[in-house]
């Protein structure tokens, strides 16, 4: 039966774009891990791992076009498939991330500002990602509100990141002087936070697509 | 113990209808636990602005004792294409029937409510049936032009209707009425997309036209006695796809000009060609009314949602 076999189409998409979330989730976590205990190892397997999400990222996009031509789906259908199509895009952005983190956990450096604590930032991406993939999983728009919700929290931690630092080169007096090892700590620690509130405004997307997809309203999108 | 049955079934019919004068629309649940989906009044409540060209109002068909169209009330706006899809045996072909008064020739078939254009009730005792249908035209599923050459099937209606008047016109004028027919017969043709096709051919017979043609030549014989509201009933489903875009691109472009009512089983069609759709279901009840992008991506009744996906039972 055509209905059927369509409904099992859109059941397995559905599926395989948890699946590659997930996946890529876990390769988000490792390079959180490995960027904190200069694990090297760990940070080549995520950044040798993206060729395969890449691959599978367009395996499912080539998908649903099959399933916009092949079937057009309308309403409810179509919901689901637009957004999944969008929400494609956000995983593998994330996968992308990812990498950045691994790569430079690979050339780590002396740490500057030691006090702060990258764990607690990337803990908080990391659920948001979770919990967005959940709700798309469960069509639950409670849900994904939570993960927009969450994304406040990330937002503000790692603007207190970037004060510290200013508060911290304030108090160093650096000038025209400042050295080649801080100017790369600085900048390394910006772009991981920024990379990390990142991961979180991707998982608001797909929290966000998931909402549109279950309610067809845009409220969340911005 | 009759008494008491009575306060249940009060009762019962309280707490429903509390159920559906709850201000969120959705499916309501009777007590027995059945969801069974109530019809909310926002749900076929479609606005816009300026006047309707056609005002139905509570709308009821029956053809002996079966209920075809159950208190139907719609306004549809003028110079745009509404298109009213729904399963067979929905009520949306006799919906489109009555709005030229056509059900009037079926025997069996009642009709009771109101329906307007330009806000005249076409029900009123002596409505002139010839004018009613002049201004509202019909083009049915299979092509039925005349036996008769191309020419004959479009000046055939205005001959019959306006040509008395208008060959008077012409004398009076001085002008020729050949000439007249002539320039109407372009014209209709031309606004039907098929005299490049049949400049050269006026006096061979309608019938060696393909289906696609044929069925341009309907809407041209249509337009020719200059309509306001144009009618069709499943204009391209006896076409193949090429002619079927033909004639989806004409309805396109009548819309400019007159107010053209769709009945479609293909509802990819209806996305297409439509600027508004209503969607009939099962006993004759319109069940939602809207944009047609918001029906076709986020509609408001489960039930359409159901139908237009193909989730049938």
């Amino acid at each position: 039966m055509p209905r059927e076999e369509f409904q099992a189409e859109l059941d397995d998409l559905r599926d395989a774009i948890v699946e590659l979330g997930r996946t890529v989730l876990a390769g988000f976590e490792r390079a959180a891990v490995a960027l904190v205990e200069n694990d090297t190892e760990a940070a080549r397997a995520v950044i040798d791992g993206d060729a395969t999400v890449n691959r599978r990222y367009l395996d499912l996009e080539s998908r649903c076009i099959d399933l916009l031509a092949l079937q057009q789906p309308v309403a409810g259908d179509l919901r689901f498939v637009a957004s999944s199509f969008k929400i494609l895009t956000d995983i593998e952005r994330i996968g992308d991330l990812a990498v950045n983190l691994a790569e430079r956990a690979r050339d780590k450096r002396e740490d500057y500002l030691p006090e702060v604590n990258v764990d607690d930032l990337t803990g908080i991406a990391a659920e948001m990602l979770d919990r967005a993939l959940d709700a798309y999983a469960a069509g639950n728009a409670a849900a994904c509100r939570a993960v927009a919700d969450q994304d406040d929290e990330l937002d503000g931690l790692c603007e207190r990141v970037a004060g510290l630092v200013m508060e911290d080169l304030v108090g160093r007096e650096v000038g025209h002087e400042m050295g080649d090892d801080l100017m790369a700590g600085v900048r390394r620690l910006l772009l991981t936070v920024r990379d990390i509130e990142r991961v979180g405004d991707h998982a608001v997307n797909i929290a966000a697509r998931t909402l549109y997809m279950v309610e067809g309203t845009e409220t969340l999108l911005y | 113990m009759s008494e008491s049955s009575l306060t249940d079934s009060e009762m019962e019919t309280g707490e429903l209808d509390e159920s559906t004068a709850g201000i969120d629309a959705g499916g309501s649940t009777t007590t027995d636990g059945e969801t069974e989906e109530e019809v909310q009044a926002e749900w076929t409540d479609y606005s816009f602005d300026g006047e309707p060209k056609i005002s139905v109002e509570d709308l009821d068909v029956w053809y002996g004792d079966d209920h075809a169209i159950q208190s139907v009330s719609m306004d549809i706006p003028e110079e745009s294409v509404t298109a009213l899809i729904g399963p067979s045996g929905c009520g949306k072909s006799t919906f489109l029937r009555s709005i030229n008064r056509m059900n009037d020739r079926i025997n069996i078939a009642r009709t009771d409510g109101r329906v307007a254009i330009d806000g005249q009730d076409i029900y009123q005792d002596g409505t002139d049936l010839v004018e009613l249908r002049k201004r509202v035209g019909m083009v049915f599923q299979s092509p039925n032009p005349f036996p008769k050459s191309i020419r004959d099937n479009i000046a055939y209606g205005p001959r019959k209707h306006g040509d008395i008047e208008r060959g008077l016109l012409a004398r009076l004028l001085g002008r020729d009425e050949k000439a007249e027919e002539d320039r109407l017969v372009e014209r209709s043709l031309r606004q039907a997309a098929l005299w490049d096709e049949v400049s050269d051919r006026l006096d061979d017979n309608a019938i060696g036209l393909s289906g696609g043609q044929q069925q341009r030549l309907c809407i041209a014989r249509c337009l020719a006695v200059d309509p306001e509201v144009i009618l069709m009933d499943e204009p391209a489903s006896a076409l193949d796809p090429v002619a079927t875009s033909k004639i989806e691109d004409l309805i396109e472009e009548l819309s400019e000009d007159y107010t053209v009512v769709v009945v479609t089983h293909n509802m990819q069609q209806a996305a297409r060609i439509s600027d508004q759709t209503a969607v009939f279901l099962t006993g004759g009840e319109l069940v939602e009314y809207g944009d047609t992008d918001q029906i076709f991506e986020n509609p408001e009744s489960q039930r359409v949602e159901d139908y237009i996906t193909g989730k049938f039972g």
